[in-house]
């Protein structure tokens, strides 16, 4: 036990997030799985399990959500929950409160930046769903009834390709409402905006899953297509072949890692808004079944299926291969209009993709507006309307350069390798680092469970040879030749008229990292915190403790 | 659909909805220990189920 320490200005600063918290149990854990369930849930993983060998890869994607998955969602709540004690909902407090290091917050900057690029570009694409739910309901794009028509017509939204259909001003009109609707719940706060949001966007989104997963179970086959039972077959095959393969495995965990939304800062940062007489053991099962439920039960009962039946198997795969946007939408719009009430069903399909991305969206706002809020004292809407103007402005120059791969960079190293390299170091930190039998009582305080003590051995070791394997063989296999310009990150050839907005893309990036380390200097220097003794526990009524 | 792919489709359904369904059964069994705020609900909280049966932190 360390003696107590002055925080200066925090006192005043902590005033400002005294009373965030969550209403319910229920609306926190449809929160983490609005967090959790996104985009990849219904674009993703139906591509990944049919073009990863069907059984294979269901196979590997179970062993994978247990030895990665399920742990270190119990990792990243415990990390947040002790962060939340000496109230830090934002990653370098939580890093410096289990590893009393000057280097700790500065590594936390991992959690403060990678969310925030995810953010924009992610807000983006939840802008395109926003756009054709609109365009489905009101039958825009009726009579392309090729995929090669769909793709030219998400291109002119897009604002690139030969044909235009859209204003050029379109993509930025429905990134702007996109935007503008996360950081009002943002600014309504955790129980009033984000949790609100979570109670309607979560049962409306498991909705339309299940009415679109009947309506193309029950779809009769057309000539030239196979029947929705062969969609099945085609993602349920027993080939076990694949289970010899490391790139099976490699992208079932890849998947689980993707859909459960670890690595980003964002569930700890939700954590970090309970006490320790909360439950987070069941809590995080549950919460990753909700997420399990949206992604095999119900995702992998619509897009292959809907494209098996119309297209066949081979048409299937040809469209599995060439891409989860063009299965989203380009194949989805096609299948919709051959489809009785095919405008409802589209405009079903792309509000549930719209409620899976702004309930994850919403998500990433949360550690970043932490910082402010906790260490400089600021107003909740004035951080969320600050932090949405700066997405803005990036997310022009998303759209604006979206086909010169500015995007794809912002994708890979933040929203694909970053990922990893932020879950090793948080698993380092907060299971070696801050001692497994420290991490395990963290884990059971308040528990309503008892997490089996096989778990203890994998988080202590499975979990992070796992990750350390991952970050590894993308780090030679992709990383690498992605850095030295061979390829691009979005894949393909980098062409020459690519490569200026690509290094611009990647300046961005270290732009925003160097920001947020001085921010974190700035904040530890202004609030007195000593790196040696750490934080005075706050309680959660925002009254100081001692430390411990 | 063969049979194989029937059976795989079941096993991973029955997983996971089995998972969902044990947890959410247990999360609405013990609603009332939820306290976020410190305070305290209108019930006192009650403590977890796993709730001492390690030793408090001693770090």
């Amino acid at each position: 036990m360390s003696d107590p320490v002055s925080i200066g200005d925090a006192t005043s600063a902590e005033k400002a997030s005294a009373h965030e918290n969550w209403g319910s149990r229920i609306g926190l854990i449809l929160a983490m799985a609005g967090n959790a369930v996104g985009l990849g849930n219904f674009l993703r993983f139906p591509r990944q399990a049919a073009v990863n060998g069907g059984g294979s890869f269901m196979i590997t994607y179970f062993v994978a959500l247990l030895l990665l998955g399920i742990p270190l969602m119990w990792i990243e709540w415990g990390l947040g929950r002790h962060g939340g004690h000496y109230r830090k909902g934002h990653i370098p407090g939580m890093f410096a409160a289990v590893w009393r290091h000057p280097l700790a917050k500065y590594l936390g900057v991992l959690g403060m930046v990678i969310p925030f690029l995810v953010l924009v570009y992610y807000t983006y694409i939840s802008s395109w769903t926003m756009a054709f739910s609109f365009y489905s309901l009101f039958k825009d794009y009726w009579g392309r009834e090729t995929q090669e028509l769909m793709i030219s017509y998400l291109q002119s939204f897009q604002g690139f390709g030969a044909e235009r259909v859209h204003h050029p001003i379109t993509p930025f009109v429905f990134f702007t409402i996109t935007l503008a609707i996360n950081v009002w719940v943002v600014s309504r706060g955790i129980s009033g905006g984000i949790e609100r949001l979570a109670k309607v966007g979560m049962p409306t989104l498991f909705l339309f899953a299940i009415v679109l997963a009947v309506a193309v179970m029950l779809q009769e086959p057309v000539p030239g297509g196979g029947s929705p039972l062969e969609g099945l077959e085609f993602i349920y095959r027993p080939d076990l072949s694949g289970l010899t393969d490391a790139s099976v495995w490699l992208a079932s965990a890849g998947q689980i890692f993707f859909t459960l939304s670890v690595g980003m800062g964002t569930l700890q940062a939700y954590a970090s808004y309970l006490s320790k007489r909360d439950d987070i053991a069941l809590n995080g099962v549950a919460t990753a079944a909700t997420n399990e439920t949206a992604e095999v039960v119900l995702a992998g009962t619509i897009a292959i299926p809907a494209a098996v039946t119309f297209f066949g198997v081979s048409g299937a795969m040809a469209i599995a291969q060439s891409g989860s946007f063009n299965l989203g939408f380009a194949t989805m719009p096609v299948v919709f209009q051959q489809m009785p009430l095919g405008n409802v069903l589209g405009f079903m399909w792309f509000a549930l993709l719209f409620f899976a991305g702004i309930t994850s969206a919403v998500a990433m706002f949360t550690p970043v507006s932490a910082f402010f809020r906790e260490e400089f004292g600021l107003r909740r809407e004035t951080v969320a309307w600050g932090i949405g103007a700066v997405a803005f402005l990036m997310g022009l120059a998303h759209i604006a350069w979206l086909k010169y791969g500015f995007l794809d960079e912002w994708d890979y190293w933040a929203g694909t390798f970053g990922l990893v390299a932020f879950a090793v170091v948080e698993v380092i930190l907060f299971v070696w680092v801050f001692r497994p039998e420290n991490m395990w009582r963290e884990l059971h305080e308040g528990a309503d469970i008892r997490i089996p003590k096989i778990f203890k051995f994998i988080m202590t070791f499975v979990t992070p040879a796992y990750l350390l394997f991952i970050l590894v063989w993308w780090g030679v296999t992709d990383a690498l030749p992605i850095l030295r310009m061979e390829k691009a990150a979005g894949g393909g050839q980098l062409t020459p008229e690519m490569e200026p907005y690509v290094l611009l893309s990647r300046g961005f990036i270290l732009f925003f990292f160097l920001v947020a380390l001085i921010l974190i200097r700035v904040a530890w220097k202004r609030n007195g915190y000593d790196d040696r003794k750490g934080f005075p526990v706050v309680d959660v009524s925002g009254q100081q403790g001692g430390t411990r | 659909m063969s049979a194989g792919a029937v059976l795989f489709m079941l096993m991973s359904w029955t997983l996971v909805l089995g998972l969902a369904f044990w947890s959410f059964a247990r999360v609405l069994r013990k609603r009332r220990h939820f306290d976020p705020d410190g305070i305290g609900p209108e019930a006192p909280p009650e403590p977890g189920a796993a709730e001492g049966v390690l030793p408090p932190h001693e770090y």
